[in-house]
């Protein structure tokens, strides 16, 4: 059996005010791994616990209690971090360096060889839409070029997994598009990635897991699939279908709705021979027949939806 | 690469980037430069001092160009142990603040690594300052028509020691406080411990008189490591001292230092990377 890229175990943690002041619990014991090579997403509201987990994921912080695992070490461990790409919440730079030199700087701390530095930088600079500004201060770039750039900085060192807290933070519809791509083209080249986000619909194209928690506990975990599938009911798409039959279907307990591609009808697994039987007799063609399949986002207001308008 | 040399390349590349930051920090700049309007406001009267110099008043004028520029120095030796103290609150408090710590961080650097790069780069700049110091020294004295008869080494050597132990007490404080208060207490232990002499409370007081011993052997002894006692333009007032003592009073400042520093990379191996 192939070990986990991350695993969490009943991992907990409680921020304590200094002079005796109040104990905040930010995470309650916390479990969920994540398989090598899968896209994991990490959901949830502000002040669920998303970046203290990854905090003390990446090793910036220590968890009270619980066991953490990250490529078979410890968080913080020299051996794992040479294998691991990331890009902060937010990502702060030092205003005095330029990109190349920034590059530069982490492609020193993260030991690649001096030689290889200047086409890797070329490289991934190219990959973000960075090229042409190397010699610009970081203090000049707008905030979409840092994100870009911090994506860039964690690509140093060929990361086998890439723990990414809010990517596509600051960036336009295209930026995030193309850091979408990006991160699909990482994850066919077999990279884990471990990714918090608010951008339900784009995680939900790029997730293969998801990991949802609120208040410091995990609420739902596992394979997106799974956890979209709402279970007993089917979608029917019909060519056109009369009133008449539209209110029985509704008096069976259907949803029927019209549109310039025929009717969508919703009904329970149970009553969809008797459906597809009286759409035939009727003289409807049915055009598709499929589990209906539930959006990320739904699960997700379902799951944490109202403590997250709070 | 080795371990090693990748380890040394971690090290270099944090200390220059630390280096760096300081270079281009505006509000350095700004005190710098007005600190520099100050030393040449005081230089002034070394200018006329040189015209005055006659043979019948050579021992006064050398006095007198002595004190000016012991006066000079001391203040800029003040001046130099403050930076250091700031400096090293400052480098790892703004990276805390901003974040930057965090992408640092996640390479392949262990803390300890982190600390003693950032330390390393609060040494260059120190260095830099050491150098202009000697240099202003000279000038100094050059321009009140006397020549320093101060061994070179002593004027780089004692006051970088010296610096190393502010620098290593600020950096151990400042993983656990704020750097204002950092350098506040720094500043504060400084004054302390060239107060503190032992055994001259009066008699009867015995607990003070076990403080300030007590504060005595705690607290570094600066006014050993500074430079100031043996900066001379005489040669007859050039104090002898042997290579033994002068390695015994750097060797404390380097210890003191070192545990210093090793206190604040066990603090700082503790404590959190994010702002709470």
């Amino acid at each position: 059996m192939t070990a986990a890229a991350i695993e969490f175990e009943r991992v907990t943690k409680t921020y304590r005010k200094r002079l005796g002041g109040q104990e905040i619990p930010a995470l309650t014991e916390v479990s969920f791994s994540v398989a090598p090579g899968r896209v994991c997403a990490f959901l949830g509201p502000n002040g669920a616990g998303k970046t203290t987990s990854i905090s003390i994921l990446m090793g910036f912080l220590y968890a009270d209690w619980g066991k953490i695992r990250v490529l078979g070490c410890d968080p913080g461990d020299v051996k794992a971090k040479r294998r691991i790409g990331f890009v902060p919440e937010n990502f702060s730079f030092y205003k005095h360096l330029n990109a190349e030199k920034l590059m530069r700087f982490h492609a020193r701390l993260a030991e690649v060889a001096e030689e290889a530095t200047s086409g890797l930088i070329r490289d991934l600079l190219a990959k973000v839409r960075l090229s042409g500004y190397e010699k610009l201060k970081i203090g000049r770039y707008s905030r979409g070029m840092v994100q870009r750039l911090g994506i860039a900085q964690s690509l140093i060192g060929d990361p086998e997994l890439l723990v990414l807290d809010e990517p596509t933070s600051g960036l336009d519809p295209s930026g995030r598009k193309e850091v979408r791509d990006l991160l699909l083209a990482l994850k066919n080249a077999g990279k884990t990635i471990f990714l918090s986000s608010h951008l339900l619909s784009e995680v939900e194209q790029l997730s293969d897991e998801a990991v949802i928690i609120d208040r410091g506990r995990v609420v739902r975990a596992g394979a997106m699939k799974d956890l979209l599938e709402t279970g007993n009911q089917v979608e029917v798409v019909a060519t056109e279908i009369n009133e008449e039959l539209a209110t029985v279907l509704r008096e069976l307990g259907a949803k029927v709705e019209r549109s310039s591609q025929g009717v969508r009808i919703i009904v329970g697994s149970e009553r969809k021979r008797e459906l597809v039987e009286r759409l035939w007799l009727q003289g409807s063609d049915v055009v598709r027949l499929n589990p209906v399949k539930g959006t990320l986002e739904d699960l997700y207001m379902k799951l944490v939806g109202k403590n997250d308008a709070a | 690469m080795t371990t090693i040399m990748k380890r040394g390349m971690k090290l270099r590349t944090i200390a220059a980037n630390t280096f760096g930051m300081f270079l281009r920090d505006k509000l350095l700049i700004i005190i710098g430069a007005l600190f520099i309007c100050v030393i040449l406001m005081m230089m002034t009267p070394l200018l006329t001092l040189k015209a005055r110099t006659a043979a019948s008043n050579i021992q006064g004028m050398e006095s007198y160009v002595l004190q000016l520029v012991a006066a000079i120095m001391s203040m800029v030796s003040g001046a130099g142990s403050l930076l250091a103290a700031w400096a090293a609150a400052a480098a790892v408090a703004t990276e805390l603040k901003s974040g930057t710590i965090l992408a640092v961080m996640a390479r392949p650097v262990k803390r300890w690594e982190f600390l003693l790069g950032k330390y390393l780069g609060v040494m260059m700049l120190m260095a830099l300052y050491v150098a202009m110091t000697f240099g202003l020294s000279f000038i100094l004295a050059w321009m009140g028509g006397q020549r320093i008869q101060s061994a070179p080494w002593v004027l780089i050597a004692y006051p970088m020691v010296r610096y190393a132990i502010y620098a290593a007490i600020a950096m151990a404080v400042a993983t656990v406080a704020h750097p204002v208060l950092t350098w506040a207490f720094t500043l504060l232990l400084g004054v302390v411990a060239g107060l503190v002499v032992p055994g001259d409370s009066e008699p009867g007081k015995l607990a003070l008189r076990w403080l300030k011993t007590g504060l005595y052997y705690l607290l570094p002894s600066t006014s050993f490591l500074s430079e100031d006692r043996f900066l001379s333009i005489k040669d007859s007032a050039l104090r002898q001292t042997g290579w033994v003592e002068h390695l015994t009073t750097l060797a404390y400042g380097v210890d003191y230092a070192l545990v210093m520093l090793l206190l604040a990379m066990w603090l700082f191996h503790y404590r959190s990377l994010k702002r709470d």
